[in-house]
């Protein structure tokens, strides 16, 4: 066995058992290359023979075949599957199409004011709300309601009321 | 994996395709099929809320199909492991009843047998202690190559192939019936 930069002893034995390791878990024949070792470095280990000893062999072939594999039960299987789905959508419900509310609010009929409104910035609201967004939201509605023509004539009348007491 | 990463909706395909190895890992650590069960639990949902944080480490001459997903996932589960021993007091003996769950009651002495053999196996790879013996379990139990290994551990693949080379010795040692080890004290050197 050749090298074409130093190993130690551990290091080299450790590449053959690796290379061995591989074969042995994919199940694949030995072929006229194993134990041929190619590094990062573009070095070979030449000549090398398939010297595994004995008993590690034997060790690793009853580590593969003895040591049990688990699975979860199907009702954990489920329960977790209907847990992430439910996670999913939630992730999936933080990035919804949000309705745009405008602040501060246009003057309603006022045509320049509306021209304006790609300019302004926009609140999306959507997903989830947190407080400062209830916050905002709050602001703009009430900023939308005081500009807005009055429903009925009992609302006209209190608020120009209101307004000739302002003045 | 990107389809998850478009749509989260889509991760229920990874999820089935990783539960059994995530699961495995986390008997095999924590020995416990009720903890692993919430190791299990915690490690998924923390890949679903950072998917869009995972980065695909393959490269297209790794061959088609490639992906470092798998890494990334058993890394996480290793954080969540970890996290849960610092929880609790100690780790349990060795979770062998779990062989149990196999029993063939066609074929009872059979299943004696393979628990004894399974049993006999575990106890030897369990006195390894540390990555040398997370090693061992990622290669032999979940089948893992040396390069993902070194990912998830953190180490270079020559340290994990001295790590595996001197675990399986010690484990040689220790199934010998004399018991007789060549490997000098035990210990985590790689």
């Amino acid at each position: 066995m050749t090298s074409g930069y130093p190993m130690r002893d551990g290091e080299i034995e450790a590449l053959v058992v690796d290379r061995y390791l591989e074969t042995l878990l994919s199940r694949a024949p030995l072929g006229p290359d194993d134990g041929v070792v190619a590094t990062g470095r573009g070095v070979a280990l030449a000549n090398a023979s398939v010297d595994i000893p004995a008993d590690l062999r034997a060790t690793a072939e009853r580590l593969v075949r003895d040591l049990p594999r688990y699975h979860p039960s199907f009702r954990f299987e489920e329960h977790l599957a209907a847990r992430l789905a439910v996670a999913a959508a939630s992730l999936a419900g933080d990035r919804p199409e949000g309705a745009l509310i405008v602040f501060p609010a246009p003057v309603v009929g006022d045509r320049a004011v509306d021209d304006r409104l790609p300019a302004v910035r926009p609140v999306v609201l959507g997903g989830v709300l947190t407080s400062a967004a209830l916050s905002i939201a709050g602001a703009a509605w009430v900023a939308w309601r005081r500009t807005r023509a009055p429903a009925d004539p009992m609302t006209r009348a209190a608020r120009a009321i209101a307004r000739a007491r302002a003045v | 994996m990107e389809a998850a990463r478009a749509d989260p909706a889509a991760f229920d395909a990874l999820y089935r395709k990783y539960l059994a190895q995530v699961y495995n890992y986390a008997v095999y650590e924590l020995g416990d099929h009720h903890e692993a069960e919430d190791a299990t639990e915690r490690t998924f949902l923390s890949a679903l809320s950072g998917l869009a944080r995972f980065q695909e480490r393959a490269r297209p001459d790794d061959g088609a199909g490639a992906s470092t997903f798998r890494i990334w996932l058993f890394r996480i589960a290793r954080n969540v492991v970890a996290e849960r021993r610092r929880t609790r007091r100690r780790r349990p003996e060795a979770p062998l009843e779990l062989a149990a769950a196999s029993v063939d009651p066609a074929d009872v002495e059979a299943t004696v047998v393979r628990r004894e053999a399974a049993a006999t196996a575990w106890q030897a790879v369990d006195r390894l202690t540390g990555d040398r013996r997370r090693a061992v379990m990622l290669r032999f139990v979940h089948e893992l190559s040396t390069a993902e290994i070194a990912a998830v551990l953190g180490r270079s693949e020559g340290a994990v192939r001295v790590l595996i080379h001197r675990g399986l010795r010690r484990v040689a040692g220790d199934l010998r019936p004399d018991g007789v080890d060549r490997d000098g004290p035990r210990g985590d050197r790689a």
